[in-house]
């Protein structure tokens, strides 16, 4: 009997892992490339019984925010699961970070999951300059109430969240980098410092809802982690454009098979 | 024969039918089918051997009310649901994330 809620949680715990396996940053340089207004939209889908069923929706939005002595980018990444789904397992879950919209430095980072009556709020400030995080965990009892875990993490100079290394990727010199180069990245999730190694496996014109796009292969493994399987079977195509935008992604994981494709892009800055 | 055919018609359309109330309805047609096969042997040794047919005829019907939910589930649009409460839980907690941010000063 197939396990319905599990695989579909397995599946939401893991998609934005995926993307982050495959979208890493080199060098932390100048943002010219995401603009605030940006939105994204993608359809995840999961391969059940030999054919991909669409079970989420997946958005990338950018914003900008202003507080009375700076002016921020939001980056919001969301997953809903399509209404027919909601009887099953409804997912939703958010993850933003506020990051500095010149350079994409991120300072407070959020992650809210709701999947199927587990929820789970993961909370990082962020101080570069002590190389430190402030952590905040949240969790929901099973008679409703929450209790927090506090900690304070000691940080890699080029450790990020999760959102930060999706958008960091667009910002990379993909097009100095020669094929078959690598580099690793390292993630911070759930309190861990998780090590990524990213590939530039070539290029390719795929098509896809936003039209027929010429792109950058990418591929992405983790070390010391299971989350991913296979090799080279984790893969993102990103524009090979000034926006950089990923329109399209394959992850293998222990329970199965996914892709992301995008349905829609707007705001974008070129 | 008539009888194990006509068992394995009656499980097939049970799991046909709980298979199509799921969102991936189409999985369902497998064993809809197979249901439908066997309904129909079943029915026509039950003729020749002048049995009862009125467990393959309800037999019949369940394969039709899977069928039907079946197409249904696979045609039904993927759509998302937005609710007003969600809505006003977001602007809440964009609120306190701001009130969090007043300290932040950009470096550059």
């Amino acid at each position: 009997m197939i396990k319905f809620p599990l695989l579909i949680k397995n599946f939401m715990n893991r998609i934005f892992f995926v993307l982050i396996l495959i979208i890493s940053s080199i060098v932390q340089g100048q943002n010219n490339t995401i603009a605030a207004g940006e939105k994204l939209t993608f359809t995840a889908s999961y391969n059940m019984s030999g054919l991909m069923t669409d079970l989420a929706q997946v958005t990338m939005e950018t914003e900008e925010v202003n507080t009375s002595k700076a002016t921020l980018m939001r980056l919001r990444c969301k997953a809903q699961t399509y209404n027919k789904w909601d009887n099953f397992f409804a997912i939703n879950d958010t993850y933003e970070t506020y990051v500095n919209p010149a350079n994409l430095n991120p300072y407070l980072h959020k992650r809210e999951i709701n999947e199927g009556g587990y929820f789970k709020k993961m909370q990082y400030n962020f101080d570069r300059g002590l190389g430190t995080v402030k952590s905040v965990k949240t969790k929901k009892r099973k008679d409703g109430t929450f209790w927090d875990e506090k900690k304070n993490l000691i940080i890699g100079s080029k450790t990020n969240d999760i959102v930060t290394t999706i958008y960091y990727i667009r910002n990379l010199d993909i097009h100095k980098a020669a094929i078959g180069s690598s580099d690793n990245f390292t993630i911070l999730f759930d309190n861990e410092e998780t090590s990524m190694k990213i590939t530039l496996l070539g290029k390719e014109t795929i098509s896809t809802k936003i039209g027929k796009k010429e792109c950058y292969k990418l591929s992405i493994s983790l070390n010391n982690n299971d989350v991913l399987s296979g090799s080279n079977s984790n893969l993102l195509w990103l524009t090979a454009d000034a926006n950089k935008i990923p329109v399209y992604a394959k992850f293998k994981v222990p329970v199965g098979n996914g892709e992301l494709k995008i349905q829609s892009a707007t705001g974008l800055k070129h | 024969m008539r009888v194990l055919v006509t068992t394995l018609s009656i499980i097939l359309a049970i799991i046909g039918l709980v298979l199509s109330s799921l969102p991936i309805g189409y999985i369902a047609l497998i064993p809809i089918i197979i249901a439908f096969i066997l309904g129909l042997l079943a029915f026509k040794l039950s003729l020749n051997d002048n049995k009862n047919t009125t467990i393959i005829k309800v037999v019949f019907a369940v394969i039709i009310i899977s069928l039907g939910l079946a197409i249904y589930n696979a045609l039904k649009p993927n759509e998302i649901i937005v609710n007003q409460e969600a809505i006003e839980k977001q602007k809440q907690s964009d609120k306190e994330t701001l009130e969090e941010l007043e300290d932040i000063e950009i470096e550059d």
